[in-house]
């Protein structure tokens, strides 16, 4: 009963949040200077047919009816019409969403398994090479931006080795999988296609991993720092005192208080990979929403530019409840305050 | 330890030796695979871009198709009339041109194609906006155009008017729309992805954002060499990495024509991959405002045109040769227009004369580059050091394209100087000649210049509207002087297109000397040959 009241709370925030964000990205995308209908059409065409335009995407009415116009058309799932692709952009989302998901959540699965299992290790091993490794590579991959990872990655397996495929989801050779989430390796395992499942995760390689390593970095730092921290507490010093085999020791009590930090990390990690992968969409030609928005924004593009903006805050919105029921779960005592209403 | 490492280097090897045996082949038979900048649209009525252009070329055949000079030869169209006051076309179709669907591509079509362009109003209607009155079928084969005035370059902006299928087109009609209830959206929606067309591809897959793949068609009306792809990707992509990446492992054939020199130069040292560099049909222009202080003056222009260094701005473009006057040397430039080169002492001659030469530090001229073209900022710096030799103040300023667009549509506004590239549309210079100096462009950025001159719209006008070709382009060749007497831009270079491509085993008229100098004609896939053999071969 207490989880659903603090469950229900969140969602009260989030709506709040959620509609904040809209009024501001509206407006934001409608001072920024340019007429999107002459930016869409082009300088010759007539202004009978401008104005035809404009009309339709409500342009000469007040900013605040315009709003209205949108978040009406918004609660019944209409976006409008994108200029650029000029279909509506509902049908952009169906598109390009998966795409973007499919990314971000192999990248979660790189930043997650990478992240904590290196920052557990050199934790472990506080203050070995193995441990100054493990640090370096965390400060390269904190301070290196994902477009460089890509580039770099690129050159290496792509051009120079030739490994990995480099641009795209699937090779114009297999045949894919039927469209069921969109996401070309959950279709291709209900389809049983296995050829075009381990072709899709081939595409995903390099851009998972040029788009996780910051993410990897940071989660390693937090994850080695906790578990060096935790591994000189005295219940663990006790616990070994009793003849607890390490194993259990390190599994049961030192991991698992050490990747709580990493798990609210990881929540705002996936809001952010969704937003800032566009450059990396765009070196390895990953048809993508990061990249559809950043295409309407350099192309004025209001209704495509709103639509990315709020289903990228609805998805943060959505991880970081969903880290939050998880830190609830993995945290006895964040349970405990909820409970208490602190 | 060292056990330790050479488990762990062999697990490495395993990983990426499987790896390798995994990548799956790439093996493109026939097929034919391009880089563009996107976004892409097949609509007649509504592309006009160059990747647009490109596609329709491909999936649509024209009444007129040109050579490579750029001459009307008879395509649907076997033969054509004009009537004596020049008013009337008349064109005689062929039998037996198939669209896609398999029914028969005849006047109704044409004409339908030509009202629906003109409704529309989009692309590259506004050459055809104000000076066809009407189109009338004649029979099944013959279809008439009605012009407002005499139309000299008519047939050459044919090249433009794609036909397509009326059936399709009315079957596939969505109710609501912006052109009444009969013609709801006009077939926009469905011919944002589909094809209505009879020419030698079709489309095969279309997924907008990412590329337009096409096939041959097997039942096109003309022959189709053997060795023409059996596919053609248009791919959108622009990114130099990973064009290079493609290039070397042979996934791309053509490279995107937006390439920096220094990447050109890299995607020439990749083994089989050759530069093509032939004329663009385009100019880059510095759009000077004529009716802000202190770019008003004419002297003042002139003084900033002797300035210029004209042979470093050709340098910084590969392929790019001098401007000969204000067009591009397309049919009926005038190779012998006066020019400007640099001549420090002409001037301060003309800056002299200009009412603000004793005013210099009270002006700054700033020049708007787009932060979309990086290489215009070397333009853009380039004449801030010419400048600078005169004691002008020039600022550059670098904005974002849909800013330059804003700034220019109204004179408040507008810069002193816009950085400005600019096609002809179709090959003759009146394209350009119209499109940057009549006063129909003013509030575009295709005029930052403001010129408003009555004479000048009425020589233009009178130049289009003669028929004769010669005498057309005498006219043309009065317009142009008269353009450089007023010395309202810059002429910085006439623009190449370069590209890289797989010279081992793609045969490129474009890249061989043969190219058609209309846009969009460049990369026309059935007379481009692709050698599947010589390519396995360079991967091995």
């Amino acid at each position: 009963m207490v989880n659903l009241i603090i469950f229900l709370k969140r969602l009260l925030y989030i709506l709040l949040v959620l509609l904040a964000l809209s009024i501001l990205i509206f407006a934001i995308a409608r001072v920024v200077p340019g007429d999107p209908a002459r930016a869409a059409l082009g300088p010759r065409t007539p202004e009978k047919i401008i104005q035809q335009l404009r009309e339709e995407m409500h342009l000469n009415e007040p900013l605040h009816v315009q709003y209205y116009y949108w978040l009406e058309g918004v609660i019944r799932g209409d976006f409008g019409k994108s200029l650029v692709t000029r279909r509506s952009v509902h049908e952009d989302i169906k598109i390009f969403f998966p795409a973007t998901i499919e990314l971000v959540l192999f990248s979660m699965i790189f930043i997650t398994l990478v992240g904590i299992g290196l920052g557990a290790v050199c934790g472990l091993n506080k203050n070995t090479w193995i441990d100054n490794l493990g640090r370096l590579n965390s400060y390269i991959g904190v301070v290196t931006p994902s477009f460089v990872f890509a580039i770099f990655f690129m050159l290496i397996f792509g051009y120079i080795l030739e490994i990995v495929p480099t641009a795209g989801r699937i090779s114009a050779e297999v045949i894919a999988p039927p469209k069921i989430t969109g996401l070309i390796t959950i279709d291709a395992l209900i389809a049983g296609n296995f050829l075009a499942f381990w072709d899709a995760i081939k595409h995903l390689i390099l851009p998972a991993i040029s788009l996780g390593m910051a993410g990897m970095a940071q989660v390693s730092r937090i994850t080695r720092s906790t578990m060096a921290d935790n591994s000189e507490r005295d219940y663990i010093i006790a616990e070994r005192s009793y003849g607890i085999p390490e194993h259990i020791i390190m599994y049961r009590y030192l991991l698992k208080p050490s990747i709580i930090p990493s798990v609210s990390i990881l929540g705002l990690q996936f809001g952010s990979l969704l937003g800032n992968a566009f450059l990396v969409e765009l070196i390895f030609r990953w048809p993508g929403l990061s990249r559809y928005g950043m295409n309407a924004i350099l192309s004025k593009d209001l209704n495509a530019t709103s639509a990315v903006v709020l289903i990228i805050g609805i998805c943060y919105a959505i991880a970081n409840m969903i880290v939050d029921i998880i830190v609830n779960l993995l945290d006895p005592r964040i349970r405990l305050q909820n409970e208490r209403g602190e | 330890m060292n056990r330790k490492v050479m488990i762990l280097m062999l697990c490495l090897c395993i990983i990426l030796g499987m790896l390798a045996s995994l990548t799956s082949s790439t093996m493109a038979s026939g097929k034919l695979r391009a880089a563009f900048a996107w976004p892409t649209y097949i609509d007649p009525a509504v592309g006009s871009d160059e990747s647009s252009k490109i596609a329709m070329s491909n999936l649509y055949d024209t009444l007129v198709f040109p050579d490579t000079n750029g001459n009307p030869l008879p395509h649907v169209a076997e033969s054509w009339e004009i009537s004596p006051d020049g008013l009337i076309w008349t064109f005689y179709l062929r039998s037996g041109v198939k669209f896609h669907d398999g029914s028969e591509l005849t006047a109704e079509d044409v004409k339908f194609s030509m009202d629906r362009l003109l409704t529309i109003g989009e692309g590259l209607a506004y050459l055809f906006t104000g000076k066809i009155k009407e189109t009338v079928v004649a029979d099944k084969y013959t279809v008439v155009f009605h012009t407002e005035k005499p139309f000299g370059p008519f047939l050459s902006t044919l090249f433009n008017l794609y036909i397509v299928n009326k059936e399709q087109v009315m079957a596939n009609i969505k109710k609501t729309g912006l052109y009444g209830e009969d013609l709801g959206d006009y077939g926009k929606d469905y011919l944002l992805t589909q094809d209505v067309g009879s020419g030698a591809y079709m489309v095969k897959e279309f997924p907008l954002e990412e590329y337009l793949l096409m096939s041959k068609n097997p039942n096109y009306w003309l022959d189709i060499d053997p060795n023409a792809p059996d596919e053609f990707k248009m791919i959108g992509v622009t990114e130099p990495m990973t064009i290079r990446t493609m290039m070397s492992r042979r996934e791309l054939e053509i490279s995107d024509k937006w390439a920096s020199a220094e990447t050109l130069q890299a995607l020439s040292e990749i083994k089989g991959v050759n530069l093509a560099s032939f004329p663009a049909g385009s100019m880059y222009y510095l759009s000077i405002n004529t009716k802000e202080p202190p770019t008003d003056d004419i002297h003042f222009r002139k003084a900033m045109a002797w300035a210029f260094d004209y042979d470093t701005a050709v340098k910084l473009f590969p392929g790019a040769t001098r401007a000969q006057g204000p067009t591009s040397s397309i049919a009926g430039f005038n190779p012998n227009a006066f020019t400007y080169h640099q001549d420090l002492d002409k001037a301060m001659e003309e800056l002299m004369q200009s009412k603000y030469y004793n005013d210099l530090d009270k002006y700054t001229v700033e020049l708007f580059w787009t932060s979309e073209v990086p290489d215009q900022e070397k333009i853009a710096l380039l004449i801030m050091s010419n400048m600078s030799k005169l004691g002008i103040k020039l600022k550059p300023i670098k904005t974002p394209w849909l800013s330059v667009v804003e700034s220019a549509s109204s004179l408040e506004t507008s810069p002193h100087i816009i950085s400005l590239f600019c096609g002809a549309r179709y090959p003759e210079v009146s394209s350009q000649l119209e499109g940057r100096y009549h006063s129909s462009s003013v509030k575009t950025y295709l005029q930052n210049e403001w010129l408003l001159d009555p004479v000048l719209d009425k020589m233009i006008e009178d130049a289009i509207a003669t028929i004769d070709r010669d005498k057309r382009f005498n006219k043309y060749h009065e317009v142009i002087k008269y353009v450089m007497e007023l010395c309202p831009s810059i002429f910085v270079l006439d623009y190449a297109n370069n590209y890289a491509y797989q010279s081992e085993y793609v045969d490129w008229y474009s890249a061989q000397g043969d190219d058609i100098p209309v846009f969009g004609y460049q990369l026309v896939a059935r007379f481009i040959k692709v050698f599947p053999e010589k390519r396995v071969e360079l991967l091995k």
